[in-house]
């Protein structure tokens, strides 16, 4: 008897985010104040610049990272800005090259010119902190086993004050690390696109202007879409959010109301 | 619908399974999925960072890898309780090492940057509100004076701010779990049942 409000519950949620998938409600949202000046920031950066984007995180949390990663990597090559990737985080290495693959071929772009993935490195720490004197000596070699010196992209680029911004996709702390390291000791501009569960985390960051710019979750992935008129799947997946937090906000309020009864009887 | 598809579905069905009870479906997926990330993650490291980084290195000529590559080594030595002493040489290097390099960074990071954005001028509501969160959450945490008076009501104060914190935190945290569940019904829907264009 005990497992029936728990699977009633699953069900109403199941439903709640369902429906919208298949039958889009269009919802209207309010664009928050940090997408748009996240895509300010990249807007005001000069096309033919560099900017460094660290795929920092796992595969469990690809439906929110992906979505930011993917909206970041059209907003640069839209700009003709260059993309060193990069990633911190095992897991991100696939996804990350993944997202600048798709998106290069959409855009044209070609490997060793317009982008670069120089794949994963462990220790976080010692890495940032590498690239703050050479890029080259952490990542002699990239994703694809080229000689990372030899790269036309990498060619007099030696450290971080040839980049533009470094932006971190995280779904844990390694936003923080780029702050801790790249900001505070190269005063490299460190942006950050985070999990919605990070992102009161981050806010002090922000708040002080540690961190440059940034983007929260699946809504901001969803505002960014909207900013650049490109709606993708996080704009699809708005709806299902909007529906499933309305849904939790009925079992809560119908969970409360059924205990003060039961207490009343 | 190719087999990747295919795959990923029915992994994707048997941990969700686990809504209903634990079984041996959803035991199956979760082993495999902590047996592949660590494949994955060793085949990442060695072709990413051993080769690249020692083995080619050492193969030029330039033996001065060969010192981290001997304390590589030295670390696998725990494995066995009677080489496990030597791995204590690696693992003080990496703590100490560790450590020096944290410790002014994550204070520069952390703590002087913050103080002082909390001391700019109190231009606005916010700051005034920021300002009053940080004294108030600081005198909650000072347990070296009784939280009775005015030092009491201070810090309940403070509690508000913690209570305002974690409401804000778990709201994020439902959005960012709720995504989760977003992306793989898109999938289910989408690529594996074709009904979302």
């Amino acid at each position: 008897m005990r497992t029936k409000p728990r699977t009633f519950a699953f069900l109403a949620v199941f439903l709640a985010v369902t429906f919208p998938l298949l039958y889009p409600l269009n919802i209207s949202d309010r664009v928050s104040p940090e997408a748009v000046k996240f895509k300010a920031l990249v807007d005001s950066i000069p096309g033919g610049s560099l900017v460094m984007v660290s795929f920092d995180h796992e595969a469990s949390t690809i439906a929110e990272v992906r979505p930011l990663g993917t909206v970041l990597v059209r907003h640069l090559f839209s700009r003709n800005i260059k993309i060193i990737g990069l990633s911190l985080f095992a897991e991100g290495t696939a996804i990350g090259n993944q997202v600048l693959s798709l998106v290069a071929e959409e855009f044209g772009k070609e490997y060793g010119r317009d982008w670069v993935f120089l794949g994963y490195r462990p220790q976080f720490q010692a890495a940032i902190l590498g690239m703050g004197e050479n890029i080259t000596n952490v990542f002699p070699r990239d994703y694809y086993q080229n000689v990372t010196s030899e790269l036309p992209l990498i060619k007099g680029v030696s450290n971080y004050s040839q980049i533009e911004m470094v932006v971190s996709v995280a779904d844990g702390d390694l936003g923080y690390a780029w702050v801790d390291y790249a900001h505070s000791r190269y005063r490299a501009r460190v942006s950050a696109m985070v999990t919605a569960v990070m992102v009161t985390s981050y806010m002090p960051l922000y708040a002080s202007g540690q961190l440059a710019g940034l983007v929260n979750g699946l809504k901001g992935a969803a505002d960014y879409e909207r900013l650049l008129d490109k709606p993708g799947a996080a704009i699809r997946g708005m709806d299902a959010q909007s529906m499933a937090h309305l849904m939790i906000l009925l079992l809560i309020v119908g969970g409360n109301a059924a205990y003060w009864w039961n207490r009343k009887k | 619908m190719n087999l990747a598809t295919l795959v990923a579905t029915l992994l994707t069905l048997a941990i969700f399974s686990f809504l209903y009870r634990e079984n041996p479906f959803f035991r199956f997926a979760e082993h495999l999925l902590v047996g592949l990330s660590a494949g994955y993650f060793t085949v990442i490291a060695v072709q990413g960072t051993l080769v690249p980084k020692v083995l080619e290195p050492l193969k030029a000529g330039d033996f001065w890898v060969a010192i981290p590559f001997i304390l590589i080594i030295l670390i696998l030595g725990r494995l066995t309780e009677k080489t496990r002493p030597a791995s204590r040489i690696p693992l003080a290097l990496v703590i100490g090492a560790g450590a020096g390099v944290a410790v002014p960074a994550l204070l520069q990071a952390r703590i002087l940057v913050q103080l002082s954005a909390t001391m700019k001028p109190l231009h606005s509501a916010a700051s005034v509100l920021v300002l009053l969160g940080v004294i108030t959450t600081l005198i909650y945490f000072f347990f070296s004076r009784e939280h009775k008076g005015w030092w009491g009501r201070l810090a309940s104060v403070g509690t508000w701010y913690l209570m305002i914190f974690f409401g804000a935190t778990f709201g994020n945290t439902v959005m960012s779990r709720i995504s989760l569940l977003i992306g793989r019904l898109e999938f289910l829907l989408g690529d594996f049942l074709g009904l979302i264009k």
